[in-house]
């Protein structure tokens, strides 16, 4: 297991961004969006094969020619005050049929991470998830946040947009944060660097379509732009939200009324701030999201 | 920049000897148990059979099955098994084993590692079945995709459909025996994957003919002068047994006729085909 640099540029304390899939992809697209928008140029990769089975096999005229894998790639781009560094792995290393890596694997890919951007000089790590909420698809999602100190959080809690994760109404004090995009920032932890999860809302009831949401990437990216003190094109961004806009009103039409009405009051009740969504009210909606999308499994005539 | 996790002593944890058999220059025939008609078991286990095969060292399937418990089929308990068989006296050695359910890429390297670093294998060959839609009574035709040209070049007198050009579609992902293939190309091991149509009525089923087409090809690449009489004896059983199916049953004669001319069958036609073939199959195997 290995990994490759194919440049070693000198860096000035860069911070490191990571992005891997996950609910909406909203960790990925933000982070490759800003990124691709900044140019950073390709540095080095993690070798894909003891963590991923093959994508793709290339065959020619009878002959094996290539085996594709999930690319996990580093960038770096110098900036005026602060270098960055980011990592973008295109899937969760597998974890034993689950959707996103725990265990060992997941251990390993988030050490690997870190030995290059230590290797570096980087002492702050920023993750990007997605935050299930109860929120509409209509409201501008918030970004969530969590750290791995009470001074970033404290900082965290001036970043545009943001809530901290304890302060997420009806949450409490306690949450957890699945799969690498959280893991990243404990192993961060534990070495003794600074770590920031930053989460975009994604609504509870589309946190099972197999699509992105970047709305929530936008948000996140938006905190991100005034973090670095960057300005973004968001041009890119803004063309994919307004083509899922449509894919999200196709799904969201085909709801059934009773579950439509209850969420569009959702969106009444965050707009005026002045109601409150109760427990009842999402659990409701959980269990009736559930049975639509099982009866859509099941190929089964739809309600609406 | 390497991370210490493939331990030192994780290949003589995972690989168990129970024999050091004395090899010149090998072939490795490798067959998996979950294949369109068991051809990969039949091919093997005819391979260990005919030609004295002894088991000398297995897998430990510890880091890459589910050992929450086990299957059963016909009332048979299944353990995963993965296991070289050693053919001394014509240099050959057969690893039957069932295909790993994570952890492919360190699985393997252990094969590789007792291909290469034991045995010095000279070339492998992987075996497998691709379902089609054809009739079982068609001239079947094996095909081989190679890990080099120069491999591509040495089978080149051998009847084999070499001319593939193949992607993976997007969604779809690659099979075990490509992975091999690409793994034993990364370990310098010339290779070649043998494909063979099985009609898809016949995938749950046996099918000496696709049997018999990979192990002609074997033995005569590499010399080891197979007895197929009792190959051929099934295929003439299967052949009857299906004959009589059709004999009585129109509606099957009616779908086999029209796939031996190459018409389509509806959705509703071939699953028809399937079940009663399975059923009479099954009813005259036991």
């Amino acid at each position: 297991m290995t990994i490759k640099l194919y440049k070693q540029p000198k860096l000035k304390k860069p911070d490191l961004l990571v992005g891997w899939p996950g609910i909406g992809n909203i960790g990925i697209i933000t982070v490759d969006t800003l990124r691709s928008g900044l140019q950073a140029e390709e540095m080095g990769e993690i070798e894909p094969w003891d963590f991923f089975y093959p994508t793709k096999v290339r065959i020619k005229d009878g002959v094996l020619d290539d085996m594709e894998f999930p690319r996990n790639k580093f960038y770096y781009k110098r900036l005026q005050d602060k270098d960055l560094m980011f990592f973008v792995g295109e899937e969760q290393p597998s974890g034993r049929g689950r959707m996103y890596a725990e265990g060992g694997k997941a251990y390993e890919m988030a050490n690997l991470v870190l030995d290059v951007a230590e290797k570096f000089g980087c002492r702050r790590v920023y993750t990007s998830g997605a935050a299930v909420a109860l929120t509409h698809h209509m409201v501008t999602p918030r970004v969530w946040a969590v750290a791995t100190t009470k001074d970033l959080v404290n900082e965290a809690r001036n970043y545009v947009n943001t809530v901290l994760m304890s302060e997420v109404e009806g949450r409490g004090n306690e949450g957890n944060i699945t799969g690498l995009n959280g893991l990243l920032v404990g192993v961060a932890k534990k070495r003794g660097l600074e770590g920031i999860c930053l989460m975009g809302e994604i609504p509870d009831y589309l946190s099972r379509v197999p699509f992105p949401y970047p709305k929530a990437s936008k948000s996140v990216l938006e905190v991100f732009g005034a973090i670095l003190g960057i300005s973004i094109d968001f041009g890119a961004l803004d063309n994919m939200a307004a083509q899922m806009e449509s894919v999200i009103e196709n799904v969201y039409n085909q709801f059934p009324q009773e579950i439509r009405e209850r969420i569009e009051q959702r969106k009444l009740d965050i707009q005026d701030k002045h109601g409150e969504i109760t427990k009842d009210d999402e659990e409701w909606i959980k269990e009736h999201i559930d049975e639509f999308f099982e009866k859509e499994d099941r190929g089964e005539e739809r309600t609406a | 920049m390497s991370s210490s996790r493939r331990k030192t002593g994780e290949k003589k944890e995972l690989l168990r000897f129970l024999s050091k058999p004395r090899f010149r220059t090998p072939s490795l025939v490798i067959g998996w148990d979950v294949d369109a008609a068991w051809l990969g078991t039949k091919v093997t286990d005819y391979l260990n059979r005919k030609l004295g095969g002894q088991p000398f060292c297995e897998i430990e399937p510890l880091d890459f099955f589910s050992l929450a418990g086990v299957t059963i089929e016909n009332d048979l308990v299944q353990f995963p098994e993965s296991t070289f068989y050693a053919c001394p006296d014509k240099d050959l050695v057969v690893f039957r084993s069932s295909p790993p359910s994570y952890e492919w890429y360190r699985f393997l390297n252990l094969v590789m590692d007792v291909a290469h670093d034991y045995c010095h294998v000279k070339e492998l060959y992987t075996v497998g079945g691709m379902v089609a839609l054809g009739a079982h009574t068609a001239p079947r035709q094996a095909w081989a995709t190679m890990g080099s040209p120069e491999i591509k070049n040495a089978l080149s007198s051998y009847g084999l459909t070499r001319e593939i050009t193949f992607e993976t579609p997007p969604g779809g992902r690659p099979t075990l025996n490509s992975f091999t293939l690409w793994n034993a190309k990364r370990r310098g091991i010339p290779g070649a994957n043998v494909w063979v149509p099985i009609p898809f009525y016949l995938v749950t089923l046996d099918d000496p003919r696709a049997q018999k087409k990979v192990l002609e090809f074997l033995n005569h690449r590499l010399e080891l002068q197979l007895d197929f009489e009792e190959l051929d004896e099934e295929i003439r059983r299967q052949d009857e047994n299906i004959a009589r199916m059709r004999d009585s049953d129109p509606d099957i004669d009616n779908s086999i006729g029209k796939l031996e001319g190459n018409i389509t069958l509806s959705e509703r036609e071939s699953q028809e085909l399937v079940r009663k073939v399975e059923d009479f199959l099954r009813t005259t195997r036991d």
